[in-house]
């Protein structure tokens, strides 16, 4: 209840916050009306030149069409293409801002719709979860959720005084740690078919086309969960350790069993100090998920290089550089408030 | 044992040195000669193999044309069993250039992302299956053609269904190699809205056969050549399903947009030995017929 008045009671917030709120507003505000008065797409593909529109209507019954649209929409700015395949090779673009069309194929106008462009790809934007952005943030989280539940299990077992556990443990650990990442999703993904007979997209629906994708992501998912599980486990291991001595005897004293005193005692004061590895494993990991590059899914790091492949143009890394420091500017903000709300404790 | 490793290092250094020493003279008559060019175009229509005039060709490494290729796309460029050894249609053009022209050959193994633009930085020139279109002649020059290629789709051997073209693709998935034609060619059926088929775009070539046999996906779209290899070690797995004959690829030498002295030199070794009928014996030995 506090909470709630704490926040409502704006007029003793700090004059900071109170700006800080202010521009954020207004910055949404000014968003959403930009959004509002943009072009549509079938306004945008108006101011298209009339040769373009010949083509689009004679290619309309065709079987085989030359001719790609392109249409990203990024709320406030819209970006439009026109490009035919083959020798003829005709390009038009166009972006659309404050409800005017402004022809991009030059100067500043090209840039804003190339970065409108790549943006929206990395994005992955009118594409489903498993592209861009979204593959990255999906994987990166959910392999850190198994990877970090198992790790508990794993740093128990190997701190455990039985000794085939903690060897087995052990070995898992150091398997995991000494082998490359992307030699591990090969095993899962080409190896394990295999040796087992089976397919990753047979696993999903026959009929559904995105199967191969969530095949290869659950492959990636198995291995970069198996794989943090390991660096996670000696993280979790060190912050169990770390915990006095004294309050295991304290506890034993009490006639506590030795899992009461893990779950109410030691494990509990551990987390705090797990945060700041686990936020630095989690960083860590949103880069490596770019090694499914190799298993055919398209993350932020594949999409822009495929980008600078195709296009030859090195500017596509600006948007890749934003992308990734905003990701990790949240992560990082919300793993120092889990902090300092833990630390009352110590 | 910080000593012994300098004193290896400098020895290292003196090797490598020496071995720049004996490159100069050759580098200094290059500079040198730059108007012989002209002379060298005149028509002498020989038909016996008589040396070309590479005066005028300036190279990263005088006496060594530096070769850019992805190795990793049999049976044009591939590791022998050795490991370092490349072997494959194009490295043999590349050696059979490489005596014509009187250098030695230097092959720089490089990832297809990105093998553009080592052009005159790494290497001096591209032989890598590299198709010749109007787009990429934007920003490079090519040699004349050394072998045409058809883009072809392979299945499993025991598909049963019909494929005529790629229109029959739609609804399925298929493989390919990123940024290669194939690619180009299957995303723009797809980004033009005249098929519907799931990509699986991968870095190599050999994923994609992977896929295929693992039962990941339907169909690869690859260059005929290489699935005419690929059929041949494994006939009881794949089938060719359908080769688009209408429409021929060529692939050619890629080299930087000011290198035309060394694309001159190069077309007339591909003259050359295309008289010598050196290109249907190196088909016949990669691809049979």
């Amino acid at each position: 209840m506090s909470f709630w008045r704490k926040l409502t009671d704006i007029r003793n917030w700090k004059t900071s916050s109170k700006a800080a709120v202010i521009l954020f507003m207004a910055a949404v505000v000014l968003f959403s009306v930009l959004s509002f008065i943009n072009l549509s797409r079938e306004e945008m593909m108006e101011s298209a030149s009339d040769q373009i529109k010949q083509i689009i209507e004679e290619e309309k019954e065709s079987t085989r069409k030359y001719l790609t649209i392109t249409y990203n929409d990024l709320g406030a700015v819209s970006y439009l293409s026109f490009s035919t395949s083959g020798a003829k090779a005709i390009r038009e673009s166009y972006v659309g801002f404050a409800g005017r069309t402004y022809n991009a194929d030059m100067g500043l106008a090209k840039f804003t719709g190339q970065m409108v462009n790549y943006t929206y790809r990395m994005l992955g934007k009118g594409e489903n979860m498993l592209h861009g952005v979204k593959l990255t943030l999906m994987l990166t989280t959910l392999s850190m959720a198994i990877g970090f539940f198992l790790s508990i299990f794993l740093a128990l077992g190997k701190i455990s005084s039985n000794t085939i556990l903690s060897k087995l443990c052990g070995a898992y650990v150091f398997f995991f740690r000494g082998t490359p990442l992307l030699i591990q999703l090969f095993v899962v993904y080409f190896s394990f078919p295999i040796f087992f007979n089976f397919s990753w997209r047979g696993l999903f629906s026959s009929t559904d086309p995105e199967a191969v994708y969530k095949g290869a992501f659950l492959a990636a998912l198995i291995a970069f969960s198996l794989n943090t599980a390991a660096y996670c486990a000696e993280i979790v291991r060190a912050a169990i350790q770390s915990i006095d001595k004294g309050q295991n005897e304290a506890a034993k004293a009490l006639g506590m069993t030795y899992g009461q005193t893990m779950r109410t005692i030691i494990i509990p004061q551990s987390i705090r100090r797990m945060i700041p590895p686990l936020c630095n494993e989690f960083v860590m990991m949103i880069k490596d998920v770019s090694l499914v590059f190799a298993i055919s899914l398209m993350d932020i790091t594949t999409i822009s290089k495929s980008i600078m492949t195709s296009e030859g143009n090195y500017l596509v890394f600006l948007p890749a550089l934003v992308i990734y420091l905003i990701i990790t500017a949240v992560l990082t903000f919300v793993f120092g408030k889990i902090e300092k709300r833990l630390s009352i404790y110590e | 044992m910080k000593t012994r490793l300098i004193a290896v290092a400098l020895t290292l250094c003196m090797i490598i040195s020496l071995a720049s020493c004996s490159n100069t003279p050759t580098d200094g008559t290059s500079s040198a000669a730059d108007s012989s060019q002209d002379t060298s175009n005149a028509p002498t229509a020989a038909p016996t193999a008589e040396p070309i005039d590479i005066s005028g060709v300036e190279l990263i490494n005088a006496g060594t044309l530096s070769i850019g290729v992805e190795i990793g796309y049999p049976p044009f460029e591939d590791f022998a069993e050795d490991g370092t050894t490349p072997i494959g249609y194009d490295v043999d053009f590349a050696k059979a250039l490489g005596e014509k022209l009187g250098l030695e050959v230097n092959f720089i193994n490089t990832a297809w992302d990105g093998i553009f633009q080592g052009i005159d930085v790494n290497y001096d020139c591209v032989i890598s299956a590299v198709t010749i279109t109007e787009e990429r002649k934007e920003t490079m020059i090519f040699s004349d053609p050394y072998i045409n290629n058809f883009q072809a789709v392979v299945v499993k051997a025991d598909y049963t269904g019909e494929i005529n073209g790629f229109t029959d693709l739609d609804g399925m998935t298929i493989a390919l190699q990123k940024e290669t034609t194939s690619d180009k060619l299957m995303k723009d059926y797809v980004s033009t809205g005249t098929i519907e088929c799931t990509i699986s775009a991968n870095e190599k070539v050999t994923t994609c056969f992977t896929q295929l046999t693992n039962g990941e996906i339907d169909a690869v779209v690859v260059d005929s050549t290489v699935a005419a290899a690929y059929l041949a070690s494994d006939p009881d797995k794949y089938k060719l399903a359908f080769q688009d004959e209408s429409e021929p690829e060529q692939f050619g030498v890629a080299m930087g947009m000011d290198n035309t002295a060394l694309q001159t030199a190069i077309n007339k070794a591909i003259e050359q030995l295309e008289q010598e009928n050196y290109f249907e014996d190196s088909v016949e030995f990669w691809f049979g017929a």
